[in-house]
């Protein structure tokens, strides 16, 4: 039988789905998920014209932290603990290639989020049609924008988890995530800012890290607007270049790794 | 061009234990062959540098110098790695995998049997590791025996022509070994080259056709195992009762061992034992000299 480069890909990619369905880690997540939608039942009941619109917010927040948990903490150890555990020893010395496995394990992982992911939307979705909320594309483009930056923090998790011990890879992830929402902030300051030194090191920061405000399509839903197709494509393309260009810098220095 | 299912040339390989620290020298060019049809014992003391050998030539280490050639002339890809099973040292699996779905993962990733094939390689795979009554409990319940002969018939699901195994006996109970032990007789009379680690001489010595030995990170023998057994033999016990009394002599060889046995039988003596001096590797070093080295 003849093998696509991508049959062994898909092979580790539905490994490490199963890995991490059988994980506990992944239902406590979910049951976060789901206790802020209940939090967000028992805020609305505070507004009774918003209840609806506070609810949608709170979901969604649940559904970002569910997708941002699971991509800096599962994604940073994927590789990690394979080393540490020394399974990758096993698998190998099979016929994959190190990228092969690092594709994989990225895949696996974003799988996972789709899941569970779909899963927590349709709860979302069957709360707040209860509230009257009334349902549009924008409510899946916002879910849609949640899941390119997890996969972005994810291969940003990757890539640290292939050269750091586990707690700096999830520092450095986590920083990644919140400066990445402040990119627009911070390349306004550098606008204004007469300090050089501000100007150079806080300028540097915001090229180096995502943008990760440009999936941030929230609120379109709660104040029933559209995302324009365009915008999302542009996103669509960031995402896929950040996803692209970390995953490839991760497998070079994996490549470049002897497994002692 | 050799025909030789593996040939190294040169190895060598440093380890920096600290960014600061000097490279420790591992490997320093070693060189040997395993023929096709083989049983291969590759010994070393702990530390010699057969793990890391082991991990240059799957290519999980990546060498400093040195050439890794395999089934006469390939260089290690995923074709070449198809051909080859390996057991890692200690079995580290994926725990949550039942012992059945852990074989489907590895079989699926080479790609090469169709999925009827395939099932039908598993079963008959874990009958011949005894694992059949456990196929469906997950690995991290598996016994340390249990998961080194899953991991055999993991090292075995392409029917490679080649296996590799490192330490497969090591922490094993003497049944433990003793069951491993037939399946690698089983496997090369199945017609595939078995190439294995220790650090115990007698392990290798019931097993093995040849021998490859390491010392400190360089080649201290490589040959016929009868050859090294010879220059290193132990010598025999010979215990035989006569008139309810006890006696037992130490023969030098196995002509002397012959004739002791003859002269005690012509006196009417029983035998009670015929027993071979075991030798550590470290003795067996002392006795051929290499400690020199």
């Amino acid at each position: 039988m003849t093998r696509s480069y991508f049959h062994p890909v898909a092979i580790i990619a539905a490994n490490t789905f199963r890995e991490i369905i059988r994980d506990r880690i992944l239902y406590g997540i979910v049951v976060f998920a789901l206790l802020l939608f209940g939090l967000s039942l028992a805020l609305g009941q505070l507004s009774f014209a918003e209840q609806a619109r506070i609810s949608a917010d709170f979901g969604f927040t649940g559904i970002q932290l569910s997708a941002v948990v699971l991509a800096i903490f599962v994604g940073g150890a994927l590789v990690s603990r394979e080393i540490e555990k020394q399974t990758v020893l096993t698998v190998l010395a099979h016929p994959v290639t190190r990228t092969q496995f690092i594709i994989g394990k990225f895949l696996g992982l974003a799988l996972v989020i789709v899941v569970v992911m779909s899963g927590l939307t349709l709860a979302l979705l069957a709360l707040v049609i209860s509230l009257g909320l009334e349902i549009t594309r924008a409510f899946f483009t916002a879910v849609f924008g949640i899941w390119l930056e997890a996969c972005v923090l994810m291969s940003i998790a990757m890539f640290f988890g292939s050269f750091c011990r586990p707690m700096m890879t999830v520092i450095f992830s986590m920083s990644f995530f919140l400066i990445g929402h402040w990119v627009g902030t911070l390349d306004f300051f550098v606008e204004k800012s007469r300090s050089v030194p501000f100007r150079m090191v806080a300028g540097t920061v915001a090229r180096v890290v995502p943008d990760l405000e440009r999936f941030n399509w929230r609120s379109a839903p709660i104040y029933a607007v559209d995302v324009p197709i365009a915008e999302v494509i542009r996103s669509i393309v960031y995402a896929s270049g950040w996803v692209l260009a970390l995953i490839a810098v991760t497998s070079l220095i994996f490549r470049r790794r002897d497994f002692v | 061009m050799s025909d030789a299912l593996l040939t190294v040339q040169g190895l060598k390989k440093s380890f920096r234990r600290g960014l600061l620290s000097k490279p420790v020298d591992v490997l320093k060019g070693v060189s040997f062959e395993v023929p096709p049809g083989t049983i291969t014992g590759f010994l070393g003391a702990n530390g010699a540098g057969k793990t890391t050998t082991i991990k240059c030539l799957l290519g999980l280490a990546i060498p400093d110098q040195g050439e890794i050639r395999f089934f006469g002339r390939h260089e290690l890809s995923p074709e070449v790695k198809a051909r080859i099973g390996f057991l890692p040292e200690r079995p580290y699996f994926y725990e949550y995998l039942t012992g059945r779905e852990f074989l489907r993962f590895y079989g699926q990733l080479g790609g090469r049997f169709s999925a009827s094939h395939l099932r039908d390689r598993i079963e008959k795979l874990l009958d011949r590791v005894g694992l059949k009554h456990a196929a469906d409990r997950p690995l991290r319940s598996y016994s340390k025996g249990m998961l080194q002969r899953i991991g055999i018939a993991q090292a075995l699901v392409y029917e490679p022509e080649f296996i590799i195994l490192d330490e497969p006996m090591t922490g094993l109970d003497p049944d433990g070994r003793y069951e491993v032990s037939e399946i690698i007789r089983e496997t090369a009379k199945s017609g595939t080259a078995v190439f294995f680690s220790s650090h115990l001489l007698p392990d290798a010595e019931k097993l093995c056709d040849r021998l490859v030995i390491l010392k400190k990170g360089e080649l201290a023998y490589q040959g016929p195992t009868v050859d090294f057994l010879g220059k290193t033999g132990g010598g025999y016990q010979l215990v035989t009762a006569k008139d309810g009394k006890v006696q037992t002599e130490d023969c030098s060889s196995l002509e002397e061992l012959n004739r002791r046995i003859d002269e005690r039988r012509a006196e009417k003596a029983n035998i009670i034992e015929v027993r071979a001096n075991r030798l550590t590797l470290e003795e067996a070093f002392v006795r051929i000299g290499m400690e020199q080295r």
